[in-house]
């Protein structure tokens, strides 16, 4: 890319935006550690720019990983953000190919369907879901979690994959077919690969947001041992809080962004493709 | 079986599915909660009283309710204008700006993307802490006095105060987006404009919004429709619709009628008057951002 | 493309609704499910309840604040002792009324409720009929000592409904205004004991740099019980009728004479900048804190304070109790107090070992350990004065027990009131609204729930 006559000065501006965007970024997150490292009489000495005193608090780290089950945290999220992307991708993928390739009558009406309801706000839905999953016994189980937001990934990823199959050229299929293959050994053999980046970004987009949803969390899950990250962030904030444990709390906050920061630094180059790959074409 | 028959077999087998379970746990709950609009209930009493359109009719009389949809709005606004200009800006500078170490800021500006909204909620709302906040004590340098303005607590700055995360926090999603999509402009075109001694301001006129238009509008209606589906959540942690339901939204003045003052069929008819306007904003941004879209073949 | 998706979807959206409207009304979600978990105890019901010797399941749920929650251990300890054939379990934590809150409207609730904390509400739960009617079991319950409960009792259960009980008053407590009395010793200043004596000692802190008054901003109800309930009462000649009044959304109640006085009162703080500036934005513990680092002189708040914050109590720091500080010169103090109360769910599925566990815990002894352990005081008559009870309880009884004070009755508000009545007396207390603006808000708030 050719970077071309650009005045030195509105370059410099633009380099201090960036640097200035940073620390806005990192700064919270730096003060976050500090926070953590910190007794409550350094809190309340109202100078939050300080450094910790030492001895610096580790112990706040180990006493909020005994106090509340961030293992069990980490583990039913992973559980519950594995399976539902991976069930709302096949369910949104099957559906998107045949709207894509096979016009049926009422298909445009149903492509439709799916589309506005990525504008319904899910909080409308909230109590009759309830009384839904209490019927079917999935009240406080991480299935019914997982019933849920797979549902609730749906619209999107149906989107996303229409619009992904059609650029797909048709005569992949044709050749498919005169090879003698049926539709789904077709559609699991040759299309659903050739679809794989699309999988990816939707993939990608859904766990993110699974991973952090946290009304239905909350209002499906009474159980600490089925908590969800976020669910479990809430609840000790709010306990911490009774117990003006502010240290432990930022060493809480801490703990449940590291492991992501850390996933999302390894793979930052396929998740910043994925995210792109089904949205730019 | 026959070719036809089989490929309508295909064709349920892989539509059905899909469209069960969406109707189960999708379009069933939003009926149900649109059913129960009509209805006067506690949320937990056993009698759901029928008073048809009533909840709406006292839902226009409630002062309340027009300051959330004002300040839903004012979000709405406030993020796209916040979020386009800076996600665009850094989208610029990271891919046509040739600066060092571009990648290294598209990495960082994503992090707020994955961290949860609890989270960020929480960690906001004591930087924002009059005393323990680092906000207070960073202009308590330049002014040489103790600040100690309350952000979240008074009318005039809580909106903005909660704008800002808001902002943050949404920055990183729509800048990646745009980087690709500037990345998938041929170079020539840049190429052209400099052979025409364009200027670089010129360039991103006329070369790079037209052919990053369709990107910045679905990053618009994207902004649009999550801030009013789901901005409350920020809302409810930092603020509790506080004070004196100054920083109330739709969404959060839906759970405290619902959860916390016992009206669950008022707490509805806010869901309803929600996807009503959801449904209105797109189609109206739809009609607005109506543009040449220059298609690449 | 998408617009005419979009109508496409209004028809379709539409053409559901009236579909699922018409299917679905004798399909309500709220009526009694079936219990997901299988009970096992039916047969407890049956059988004659021995005092000894419950069996079955039995669960309580309690909500975990300022009392914290060692009392409860040791009690529901001491329970499973006298009854080892029963199964208890433990519901408890900051959010366990939210947490409970589908197993209520399930019909699957706790046997037990101690009602108490953010998203509890007494009147709610009796309107929605989850509460069993108590009127008969109190009328003739007695403890393990042989002591009537209702004999003993400090305040007695509300009346709803026209004379039924359905709560049982377990906490008894009261709002009221802390200050510290070391530093107040060491500046020199004197403890107010009417409104013109709190002004002086006000103006006297603003001019040492100290804020005279802060508060829990993001929960205003802190602020209405330990200054705008007691100023009211004080404004009314020490009648405490007025907040019963309004309790029953009498009309008129939210506008007397009185209730202009004291939002007055509140006004002549804000406007000589009393009130501090931060503690809008602050919410309990981050305001305790900073009035706890000496930020600020007084702060309204409930008995529970001490033990809310044993932890961070600086050395020397010497808690000091007011019940009321907007009296005329010599006239009574106003306590304002609370009580938070105990229950039995009408679906409990073990009401006779409920019942033995309300007249298990009513004793004298448990309201001594209520003392000890909560520093607050338990709704029974007790002697405190020779057991370990933190000095803040032991100065409110003084009180309780003076004749130089009135206690008004415990009044507790509609939900809705209660929030208009919270948000009101916040933007009251920034400027945001004046005394008329406060008293027409709750008049139609109030006039709303009469309907």
């Amino acid at each position: 890319m050719s970077a071309t006559k650009q005045h030195p000065f509105y370059k410099m501006l633009t380099v201090l935006v960036l640097v200035f965007w940073t620390v806005a970024v990192l700064y919270p997150l730096i003060w976050t550690l500090l926070g953590a490292l910190k007794d409550n009489q350094q809190f309340m000495l109202g100078k939050p720019w300080a450094l910790p005193k030492f001895p610096l608090l580790w112990s706040n780290f180990t006493y909020v990983w005994e106090t509340y089950g961030f293992g069990s945290y980490f583990l039913n999220s992973t559980i519950v953000t594995g399976a539902s992307t991976l069930i709302s991708l096949l369910l949104a993928a099957t559906s998107a190919y045949i709207l894509a390739r096979f016009a049926f009558k009422g298909s445009g009406a149903l492509y439709n369907l799916y589309l506005s309801a990525m504008m319904i706000p899910m909080i409308l839905g909230l109590i009759p879901l309830f009384f839904l999953l209490n019927d079917l016994h999935l009240i406080n189980k991480l299935f019914g979690l997982i019933v849920v937001y797979t549902a609730s990934a749906l619209p999107f990823g149906i989107f996303v994959l229409v619009g992904f199959f059609k650029t797909l050229p048709k005569e992949l299929e044709e050749a498919a077919s005169i090879d003698g293959a049926g539709y789904s050994r077709t559609f699991f053999t040759v299309m659903l690969p050739l679809a794989k980046s699309g999988l990816v970004s939707v993939g990608i987009m859904n766990a993110l947001n699974i991973w952090n949803e946290y009304i239905m969390g909350t209002v499906f899950i009474n159980d600490p041992s089925q908590y969800t990250l976020p669910v479990g962030i809430a609840i000790m904030q709010s306990e911490m809080q009774y117990r003006t444990e502010w240290g432990p709390l930022f060493a809480g906050l801490l703990l449940s962004m590291i492991p992501v920061i850390i996933i999302y630094i390894v793979f930052q180059r396929q998740i910043a493709e994925g995210v792109t790959a089904g949205a730019v074409k | 079986m026959s070719q036809r028959a089989k490929r309508k077999f295909f064709i349920a087998a892989f539509i059905i599915p899909t469209l069960v379970f969406f109707c189960v746990f999708t379009l069933y709950p939003i009926f149900r909660g649109i059913y129960i609009s009509f209805y006067d209930w506690s949320g937990s009493a056993k009698n759901m009283d029928f008073i048809g359109l009533d909840n709406f009719r006292e839902l226009l009389k409630d002062p309340i309710i027009w300051t959330a949809i004002k300040n839903d709005y004012f979000l709405v606004v406030g993020k796209v204008i916040g979020i386009l200009l800076l996600a665009t800006l850094f989208a610029i500078a990271i891919t046509r700006l040739n600066i060092r170490g571009s990648s290294f800021y598209r990495v960082i500006f994503f992090i707020p993307n994955i961290i949860s909204v609890v989270v960020i909620g929480v960690l906001w709302r004591y930087v924002y802490n009059p005393n323990m906040g680092f906000i207070n004590s960073f202009l308590t340098l330049f002014k040489g006095e103790q600040v100690q303005t309350a952000w979240l607590g008074q009318e005039n700055t809580a909106m903005w105060s909660l704008l800002w995360p808001s902002i943050w926090a949404g920055i990183g999603f729509y800048m990646i987006l745009l980087i690709a999509a500037i990345l998938s402009i041929p170079s020539e075109l840049y190429e052209a404009a400099d052979l025409d001694g364009a200027s670089q301001g010129r360039q991103f006129w006329s070369v790079t919004v037209p052919l990053i238009w369709e990107q910045m509008k679905v990053s618009i209606l994207h902004i649009v429709m999550t801030t009013l589906n789901g901005s409350f959540i920020i809302v409810w942690i930092m603020t509790e619709g506080g004070p004196d339901n100054s920083t109330q939204v739709m969404g959060s003045y839906l759970y405290q009628m619902g959860f916390r003052q016992y009206h669950m069929g008022y707490a509805a008819a806010i869901g309803v008057l929600i996807l009503i306007l959801s449904f209105i904003t797109t189609v109206v941004l739809q009609r607005l951002l109506r543009r040449e879209t220059i298609e690449l073949a | 493309m998408l617009k005419k998706g979009l109508m496409v979807c209004a028809v379709l959206l539409l053409a559901l609704t009236a579909a699922c409207g018409g299917g679905n009304s004798g399909n309500n979600g709220n009526k009694p499910t079936n219990a997901p978990e299988p009970t096992t105890d039916n047969s407890s019901t049956t059988e004659p309840a021995a005092p000894a010797g419950l069996k079955g399941n039995f669960e309580i749920q309690y909500f975990v604040g300022g009392y914290g929650d060692a009392w409860w251990k040791e009690v529901i300890e001491e329970f499973q002792k006298a009854n080892p054939d029963l199964k208890i379990k433990q519901s408890a934590g900051p959010e366990i009324n939210d947490q409970m809150k589908p197993r209520w409207i399930q019909g699957n609730p706790p046997d037990v409720v101690y009602i108490d904390g953010k998203g509890s509400n007494e009147r709610q739960m009796i309107d929605d009929g989850q509460l069993l009617d108590l009127t008969d079991f109190l009328a003739s319950a007695t403890n393990p000592d042989g002591d009537k409960v209702s004999d003993i009792l400090i305040s007695q259960p509300t009346a709803y409904d026209g004379g039924k009980n359905f709560t049982l008053p377990l906490v008894f407590g009261s709002w009221g205004i802390f200050y510290d009395k070391a530093l107040f010793k060491e500046k020199g200043w004197a403890v107010p004991t009417d409104w013109a004596s709190f002004l002086a000692v006000s103006e006297q802190i603003k001019g040492a740099g100290t804020s005279p008054l802060i508060h829990t901003g993001v929960y205003p109800y802190y602020i209405n019980g330990g200054l705008i309930d007691s100023a009211m009462v004080a404004a009314n000649g020490g009648d405490g009728s007025i907040l019963t009044k309004q309790a029953a959304l009498e009309a008129g109640s939210f506008s007397s004479d009185a209730v202009k006085t004291a939002l007055n009162q509140i006004v002549e703080l804000r406007d000589k900048g009393f009130i501090d500036k931060g503690a809008v934005s602050l919410n309990h513990t981050d305001s305790q804190s900073q009035w706890l680092q000496h930020k600020a002189a007084f702060i309204p708040n409930g008995l529970w304070l001490e033990n809310e914050m044993k932890k961070d109590i600086p050395a020397g720091f010497d808690f000091g109790f007011i019940p009321s500080v907007a009296q005329a010169a010599g006239a009574n103090s106003i306590v304002i107090p609370y009580t938070n109360t105990i229950a039995i769910a009408k679906d409990a599925k073990n009401p006779d070992a409920a019942k033995a566990f309300l007249q298990f815990v009513f004793t004298k002894q448990h309201a001594v350990r209520w003392a000890e352990l909560t520093g607050a005081i338990m709704n029974v008559k007790a002697d405190l004065d020779s057991s370990s009870a933190g000095s803040v309880v032991k100065d409110a009884m003084k009180f309780f027990n003076s004749d130089k004070t009135t206690v008004a009755p415990v009044a507790v508000l509609n939900a809705d009131v209660e929030k208009a009545k919270q948000d009101a007396t916040l933007a009251l207390t920034v400027g945001k609204i004046q005394p008329e603006e406060w008293m027409k808000r709750l008049e139609d708030a109030a006039a709303k729930a009469r309907k």
